[in-house]
């Protein structure tokens, strides 16, 4: 995982790179994470963190990953591999309540009243858990004032454009350009081009 | 010069500590704190300057040893610019925690507006709070251009003694007495070797800083050092049956007690201090830190001209 960080400060540079790491350390996310630019730029309220991620596993429906069967009105739920189980009961909580979905053991649900055919088309969407625990570590490490924030999503890359007042065109410019590269596979070990330009450097 | 005490903390075993307490009382000295843990005990006592050498004596007599608490007999208020998790527990708790170990009480706090760099700002009554204190640390962040144009607002008008700790090399700041750079935002606990030393410096500015005020205050020294009237303080029964930990905090220039005003007023008020009432050479009002009551000494010369003025 290759973390660049541009920016008008030296130490800030430094130490959010390290920040950043940490965060996705504590998160566990490392291995879910290919790379990450940031674009810091203090004097000018500007912050942008723009994240590829690791392919995550595709979509699957319930058949794939479990069994169904009838058992007096409600749908038994044998799920086949283990690391499917809190995505498929959180799923199911979501939409059915907790009254209605009964854990029977650790691979054993019970949806009470709701048949097979409203299950089999469900989906699980790993990408969309992904994403989620993504944008938390974004969230965790930008400053706490840049409240204001605009969201750019690919299917691999997450850009986050922030700042403390209004959002600027130019900076929604600087966060769409560092979001087309990064979706190009912009490569973060070679990457040294200012965003900027060399003028709005000495800011 | 009933005023020229020095705070030392005995490390050792409780096996005939009560003469220990007994020296101290006959050399005119107090007891400022016990913490007993099983056979073992820490006592923190201000003792007259000159007599140090009796105590030190006593103290290997009893196997124990004395440690310097340069801290001691202060509250000190560590200041993060929120209570979010940008700022809070790291490096705001580690610094606290470390202060603690030369024997200040240390509180912690955050502010409710200060995040963001031109929306940062600091309350009337957040800055009255901070001010009740012997001096603050404010912990900032990683970015010079932000500290120095924006975040020095928040303790620009405080007006007890300042420490800054932020991350970058900043020269000088303005409107604080000391400055620690190398510190900045943190996600973890500061165990490293540097950040250690960095902790460490972090005190000592703290001790430069309590060291300037305690010049100050013995230029026009206080009427009555405050472990003395503690010892007063410390008879009423609803001070002995206070849950709080630490109900009486010592500042450098009077006490905390943590009973609440109203209760407690009158009889703090007409406590006898070398034939005086405390009210006569202290002033008393409600602390902003809940149900509590701050005490302020005047100094020598407030309370001369006081009784001038009383007598005229």
């Amino acid at each position: 995982m290759n973390i660049v960080v541009e920016g008008s400060e030296d130490y800030g540079n430094e130490i959010y790179a390290e920040l950043f790491e940490r965060i996705l350390i504590d998160l566990g996310l490392t291995n879910r994470v290919e790379g990450a630019k940031l674009l810091i730029y203090p004097e000018k309220h500007l912050f942008v963190v723009s994240v590829r991620m690791r392919r995550a596993r595709q979509a699957l429906k319930i058949p794939e990953m479990a069994d169904l069967s009838e058992r007096d009105g409600a749908t038994y739920i044998a799920i086949r591999n283990e690391s499917y189980a809190p995505p498929l009961l959180a799923l199911l909580w979501k939409l059915f309540g907790r009254e209605r979905i009964e854990q029977l053991s650790r691979l054993e649900i019970l949806a009470h009243g709701i048949p097979i055919s409203r299950l089999e088309n469900l989906e699980l969407n790993p990408g969309e858990e992904l994403r989620k625990e993504v944008l938390d570590a974004i969230w965790r490490l930008l400053p706490e004032g840049f409240k204001v924030r605009r969201n750019l999503i690919a299917d691999d890359v997450m850009t986050v454009i922030s700042t403390e007042h209004e959002m600027q065109d130019e900076f929604m410019k600087i966060g769409e350009a560092l979001h087309r590269e990064m979706v190009q596979g912009l490569n973060l070990e070679t990457e040294k081009r200012s965003y900027l330009g060399e003028d709005e450097m000495d800011v | 010069m009933r005023w020229m005490y020095e705070v030392l903390m005995f490390d050792g075993g409780v096996y005939r500590v009560n003469e220990l307490y007994e020296l101290v009382e006959d050399i005119g000295g107090f007891i400022i704190q016990k913490t007993q843990i099983q056979v073992m005990i820490t006592v923190t006592m201000a003792i007259p300057s000159e007599d140090r050498g009796a105590i030190e004596a006593k103290a290997r007599e009893l196997g124990g040893k004395l440690v310097e608490v340069p801290l001691a007999g202060t509250e000190i208020v560590v200041v993060g610019p929120t209570l979010g998790r940008h700022h809070m527990p790291h490096p705001i708790c580690d610094i606290a925690e470390h202060l603690r170990r030369y024997g200040a009480i240390t509180v912690v706090m955050g502010l409710a507006r200060g995040k963001g760099r031109q929306t940062a700002q600091i309350s009337a009554d957040e800055k009255a709070f901070i001010e009740e204190f012997d001096a603050a640390v404010f912990v900032l962040g990683n970015f010079a251009d932000c500290i120095v144009k924006d975040k020095i607002r928040l303790f620009e008008k405080i007006e007890i003694p300042v420490a800054v700790v932020c991350g970058p090399e900043i020269p000088s700041l303005p409107f604080c007495e000391a400055l620690v750079t190398g510190v900045g935002r943190k996600v973890e606990r500061m165990r490293r070797a540097e950040e250690i030393a960095k902790l460490e410096e972090t005190a000592r500015a703290v001790q430069k800083i309590i060291q300037q005020k305690r010049k100050e205050i013995e230029e026009d020294p206080l009427f009555v050092h405050p472990a003395e009237v503690k010892q007063r303080i410390e008879t009423l029964d609803y001070v002995k049956e206070s849950l709080r930990p630490a109900p009486i905090v010592l500042h450098l220039d009077g006490l905390r007690v943590k009973v609440p005003y109203d209760k407690a007023r009158e009889d703090i008020c007409n406590l006898d201090v070398f034939d005086r009432k405390l009210c006569d050479i202290a002033t008393i009002t409600p602390s902003r830190l809940g149900g509590s009551t701050l005490i302020k000494i005047m100094t020598k010369s407030q309370v001369e001209t006081r009784t001038t003025l009383s007598l005229n």
